[in-house]
């Protein structure tokens, strides 16, 4: 994975944001904002990788946030992903800051572990137009990790 | 006016398919790919996709339930066709995995349905087959039932303008099932595995409308994708076999072996187009004769492809070979690798003959073949060494092949695999006991419908270089390995020429 996509992305994130949210908002508006993204980055993706891949990639993201911010819901097992409202209404409680940081990390890690499996390129195709405005694409397909080629 | 349906056939992109389906694809045919897990059946369907897949006519690939997508995009992006630039516009992936859980079936066609209708696409993608037929066995009674929904799936598939595969772990030849009538195409992965080797073979059972290439064909996985090495019967560029017998193609020209007597013992030298064995025992110089021939046509003007299967990585190949090689004088095909299929070492073969157009070629040596040779194959090595004399027979190409043959001084063999009948000529070296010493003796057996020596002459390696000497003369049991004085003392020179041998 490489830094230049993981921070283009965090542009994308906070340019998306800042257009949904205004300066200052607190924590309730920036929750529903999360929420927002949330469900059109999981729109996005489900046709191609399924729901089910997309709630595994969630579980696992929340998994990774929570240990900086252990009061996220947990995601339980791999099987129940903690349901997104209950989400919003975790980073509802908290304060604009900490529903900030908490929610573009738990939105990061989700599409870095997508970039991690598939590579970046491919990630930016799949994540649509709205991620890529700060034009994350590699112009060449990478390797995502030293594989054998054989299926 | 011709009224009949011209069908169009489509280049599919993967080396050596299109040749043994006959010419290439035909369009709009509603193709099945079947095989285990792992026999390369998802990276076939991709590497065929980005071939194909253009934004005019686009791909549309449905994954099911067989691997995960992620998985699927993660693996197959190793591979060299797999070009992320056209995934959008020209290939798009979609996946249907939560109608199959929902386990309705006529759900799950209404979306790949509305799917096809939203996309248009040329190429359709189903993958996989068996993962929708066992869920639907799994699941028991559905308003829509197994039999049907694949036929469905199949007639639709079919009728939709598109070229469709479905690609599953269906074991086409000892199971039955409706779809394998409906289809057009049936294209049937599998690994043999051996002891410690792997051989991928693919086969086409059903090509509607073309003849295809019968038989297993062996095919190889690299970083560039699948290439499938077509069964070593040579075909010309129209599809029609061509001459598979073992008959050489005479133009009466004779080829300079490089060793000054040889090529008098030979009657002349060795007919172009003819195959020439040289058997002997360990280093009774056998590669120094293959490598004078190869120097020889250097110097001819005919260039030279040397395949070699003797050195070890620690050993160089001598060094006359090496420069010749160095020069590009010659080509050089050195394997060490223990899984090969004879059609993939012939194809490289033939590749690199036309490339260099190439004259002479020397195989060094069947004993080093043999154990390169994947042991799937090793049964059938008689079979396909025939097969490839007769796939260089018809490149008129002269071809030399050294035999490793262990000394028996009770029995006259020349070949440890019964195929001396396979060359129209043959050369044996041995080592007899003269005088409490080893000497190299060297007799020309054989050359079809040729006239040649019968002499059994004494050799020397100098130099690097065979010498040819004397014919050894007043013994007698020479081919036992322990030659007696003759008592009648030396046979006369003029009985030395023998007739031709049928």
């Amino acid at each position: 994975m490489t830094d230049s996509g993981d921070d283009a992305r965090r542009l994308a994130l906070r340019k998306m944001l800042a257009r949904s949210v205004a300066a200052g908002s607190d924590a309730a508006v920036l929750a529903c904002a999360f929420f927002g993204l949330w469900q059109q980055t999981a729109g996005q993706l489900e046709p191609v990788i399924g729901a089910r891949g997309v709630d595994v990639l969630f579980s696992r993201a929340l998994h990774l946030t929570s240990r900086r911010f252990p009061w996220l819901p947990s995601a339980a097992d791999g099987n129940n992903v903690a349901p997104l409202e209950v989400l919003q209404t975790c980073l509802a409680g908290r304060s604009a800051a900490e529903a900030r940081d908490a929610g573009e990390m738990l939105l990061l890690t989700f599409t870095g572990l997508l970039a991690g499996m598939v590579g970046q390129s491919l990630t930016a195709r799949m994540l649509g137009a709205s991620w890529t405005v700060c034009d994350i694409h590699a112009s060449s397909k990478e390797p995502v990790a030293a594989q054998s080629t054989s299926t | 006016m011709n009224q009949t349906v011209t069908i169009r056939r489509l280049a599919t992109g993967v080396p050596g398919l299109d040749a043994i389906l006959g010419g290439g694809l035909p369009e709009l045919s509603f193709n099945l790919i079947t095989g285990p897990p792992g026999s390369g059946k998802t990276t076939l369907a991709h590497q065929i996709m980005f071939a194909l897949a253009t934004p005019e006519h686009p791909a549309l690939f449905l994954t099911v339930l067989g691997e995960p997508p992620l998985k699927m995009l993660r693996y197959q992006q190793q591979f060299s066709f797999f070009d992320n630039s056209r995934i959008g516009a020209a290939v798009r992936f979609v996946n249907l995995s939560d109608e199959m859980a929902s386990g309705d079936f006529e759900q799950m066609l209404a979306r790949i349905t509305r799917e096809i209708q939203i996309a248009s696409p040329a190429l359709v993608f189903v993958d996989s087959f068996r993962a929708v037929t066992r869920d639907a066995a799994r699941s028991g009674a559905h308003s829509l039932d197994l039999q049907h929904f694949v036929q469905q799936l199949g007639v639709q598939l079919s009728a939709w303008q598109a070229t469709t595969f479905l690609i599953g772990e269906y074991h086409s030849q000892t199971e039955d099932h409706p779809v394998f009538t409906v289809a057009d195409g049936l294209l049937a992965l599998r690994q043999s595995v051996h002891r410690n080797s792997m051989v991928r073979q693919i086969q086409v059972l059903k090509m509607r409308g073309q003849a295809t290439s019968p038989g297993v064909h062996t095919f190889r996985i690299t970083g560039a994708g699948i290439e499938i090495f077509p069964s070593a019967i040579v075909r010309d560029d129209s599809g029609a076999t061509a001459h598979t017998s073992a008959s050489p193609a005479r133009d009466g020209h004779r080829m300079g072996m490089g060793v000054p007597l040889l090529d008098d013992m030979l009657g002349g030298g060795l007919p172009s187009g003819f195959s020439l064995l040289v058997a002997g025992p360990s280093g009774s110089g056998k590669t120094l004769l293959a490598t004078a021939f190869l120097a020889e046509g250097v110097r001819s003007g005919e260039p030279g492809v040397m395949v070699a299967f003797e050195q070890t990585p620690s050993q160089s190949l001598n060094s006359a070979i090496d420069d010749m090689v160095r020069a590009g004088a010659i080509g050089l095909i050195n394997t060490r690798s223990l899984d090969l299929s004879i059609d993939e070492i012939v194809h490289h073969l033939i590749g690199m003959i036309r490339r260099m157009k190439a004259k002479r070629v020397v195989i060094d040596s069947l004993s080093g073949f043999e154990l390169a040779v994947a042991p799937t194959f090793r049964e059938d090595f008689r079979e396909s060494l025939f097969r490839m004399v007769a796939a260089l027979s018809s490149l008129g190409v002269t071809v030399l092949v050294t035999s490793e043959l262990e000394d028996r001084y009770t029995d006259l063999r020349f070949s440890p695999y019964g195929s001396a009948f396979l060359t129209d000529a043959i050369v044996v070296q041995r080592y007899i006991e003269i005088d409490s010493g080893l000497t190299r003796v060297m007799a020309v057996v054989k050359v079809r419908d040729s006239a040649h020596s019968s002499e059994i002459r004494q050799f020397a390696i100098t130099g690097g270089h065979i010498v040819i000497g004397d014919p050894v003369r007043g013994y007698e049991g020479l081919l036992g390995g322990s030659p007696q004085h003759a008592p009648y003392g030396p046979r006369g020179a003029d009985d030395r020429a023998a007739g031709p041998m049928p």
